[in-house]
């Protein structure tokens, strides 16, 4: 039997408060196959982050079921890892000690893990860093110390909500390109949320586009082959590149009337 | 006689433009010194002319001789050292425990929204209560002593950190606790390892102000019961018509405050030492 990395059945979310309520997500449903890279595309406020949180964990589905790796979701799971816009890096922590946070709470945190940890570190260019304060670090540096703690806890899931919309082009790049390999080799599922076409075209397997509010998945669009096997850069000069970028550019803008 | 000064003024200097800059900087810093200090100079000199020439009346307003002859007395009695080792004694043991129990009850109703609801309203009462007015019922409860100047010391500085460091607490990102939830951090770990810390420099703002309002609940608790302390000194010497006795006691509480928030500051520089601003 085949499971899948994530399960959407139906999942809907209306958030309450004491005016209203607000349906941030007709029923939506999905699959994601392990080692599969899935990015989310849609303007703001058609529920993208509102999927993210729920795989996290962070909030439970109004109704329908989500499964990560078949089981169901009702609390933040120890295969998942999340990872931000903002590095979230704490200042008073060195670097050494913000990227075995992760670890910290979950309880694994030993020798061997904080090890592993430091060689992430090294292997992402940032030995030097080990002993000193986030606020010594520049902008890139920091979000790379952020994606060494996303990834320090080993995870299955990489759950990532517009990592890398912060830091400047040529750092956004970079990272990406750690970002694949690094999956690659461990063979992680993962899923972003983005609302950079370009980004979601050169790094995704599939991408699906979401619209309306409440949202909904409007449309599934395969990457080709040679664009998925090719590194984020190389994908984005292809010639194959450019159509698919204005089709998917189209899609959104056809379904809604701002796009931001 | 200009080059040496010039000289000195520049030292260090990598350039020409940079021995500029170092010789108008360090004018400037020169400047601000020379003034504060003649600011003090005048008013001590101010003072002392004024009594002599009986522009002020001595009686009540003292003389700086006075004041210092006074000190040089109570010092080689050794009986001022006591009133300053209790009054210091009550104001750091008072400044601590507010702190401290304010930032625990700020603790608890972080810990439990309902409370947090339910003992708002009194928070807010309890915070505009003038606390200086509760003295008689500390006074009725715990006696006329050490006690009563404490419970005031401390009853003027927790209601304010408790507020604080609510406010503290709720403002921290909340980007922050996602991501600690998302790696599943349970609520003692939310606290322990982000919220506190976060909220450390407002801590030592707290720490800040109620270095000052605990002078003020200390003084005001000896003006009402103590037979000892600067408070006292300052009350008794009132009553006696002793003036130079009040005079004293005032400087040497400014001093005092002044040394303890300047003591909290330097904490503060080695604890944030690493954040940004």
């Amino acid at each position: 039997m085949d499971t899948y990395a994530i399960e959407a059945d139906s999942v809907t979310k209306v958030y309450l408060n004491r005016q209203d309520e607000v349906h941030a997500l007709k029923p939506i449903s999905f699959r994601i196959h392990p080692g599969e890279f899935v990015s989310l595309v849609g303007p703001s406020g058609c529920g993208k982050s509102t999927v993210l949180s729920l795989m996290a964990g962070l909030i439970r589905p109004s109704s329908g079921c989500l499964r990560i790796f078949g089981k169901e979701v009702t609390a933040p799971s120890n295969r998942v890892s999340y990872m931000l816009q903002q590095d979230c890096l704490l200042d008073w922590r060195t670097v050494e000690d913000n990227i075995t946070l992760g670890l910290e709470f979950r309880g694994r945190k030993n020798r061997q893990t904080s090890h592993d940890a430091r060689q992430l570190l090294e292997l992402l260019g940032l030995r030097h860093t080990l002993k000193l304060f986030p606020s010594q670090l520049s902008g890139g540096m920091r979000q790379r110390v952020a994606l060494v703690r996303t990834l320090a806890v080993e995870p299955d899931l990489l759950l990532l909500d517009e990592p890398f919309s912060a830091v400047d082009y040529q750092t956004k790049l970079h990272l990406e390109k750690l970002l694949t390999d690094g999956l690659k080799i461990r063979e992680m599922t993962a899923l972003l949320v983005t609302h950079d076409l370009e980004e979601a075209l050169s790094l995704s397997d599939r991408i699906l586009v979401m619209g309306g509010q409440p949202g909904e998945i409007r449309r599934t669009l395969e990457v080709p082959e040679e664009l998925r096997s090719a590194d984020p850069l190389t994908a984005r000069g292809m010639p194959s590149f450019r159509p698919l970028f204005n089709e998917l550019w189209k899609e959104m803008e056809s379904h809604d009337k701002t796009v931001d | 006689m200009i080059k040496p000064l010039t000289r000195w003024l520049t030292r260090g200097a990598q350039s020409e433009i940079h021995a500029d800059y170092l010789r108008r900087h360090r004018l400037r810093d020169w400047g601000v010194g020379i003034a504060r200090a003649a600011i003090l100079i005048l008013f001590v000199a101010g003072w002392e002319v004024s009594a002599r020439q009986g522009w002020i009346d001595p009686f009540l307003f003292s003389s700086p001789t006075r004041v210092w002859e006074l000190f040089l007395e109570m010092t080689a009695k050794g009986e001022l050292f006591h009133h300053i080792g209790i009054t210091v004694s009550e104001t750091v043991l008072g400044f601590i425990l507010g702190t401290a129990a304010g930032t625990a009850l700020a603790t608890l109703i972080w810990a439990s929204p309902f409370l947090s609801r339910v003992l708002d309203p009194y928070l807010v009462i309890l915070n505009s209560l003038p606390k200086v007015a509760l003295g008689p019922l500390f006074i009725v409860t715990i006696g006329a002593g050490f006690g009563s100047i404490l419970a005031m010391g401390v009853a003027i500085t927790v209601i304010i950190t408790t507020l604080v460091m609510y406010n503290s607490f709720q403002g921290v990102d909340p980007d922050y606790l996602r991501l600690a939830r998302a790696f599943g951090a349970n609520r003692f770990q939310l606290f322990s390892r982000i919220i506190f810390p976060a909220s450390i420099p407002d801590l030592i703002a707290a720490l800040k102000v109620n270095v000052g309002l605990s002078w003020v609940g200390v003084i005001v608790g000896e003006f009402l019961v103590s037979k000892n302390g600067l408070g006292y000194l300052i009350i008794y010497g009132f009553q006696v018509f002793n003036l130079t006795l009040v005079m004293m006691s005032l400087l040497i509480v400014a001093v005092l405050a002044t040394l303890m928030y300047d003591m909290v500051s330097r904490m503060e520089k080695r604890l944030l030492r690493h954040r940004n601003t």
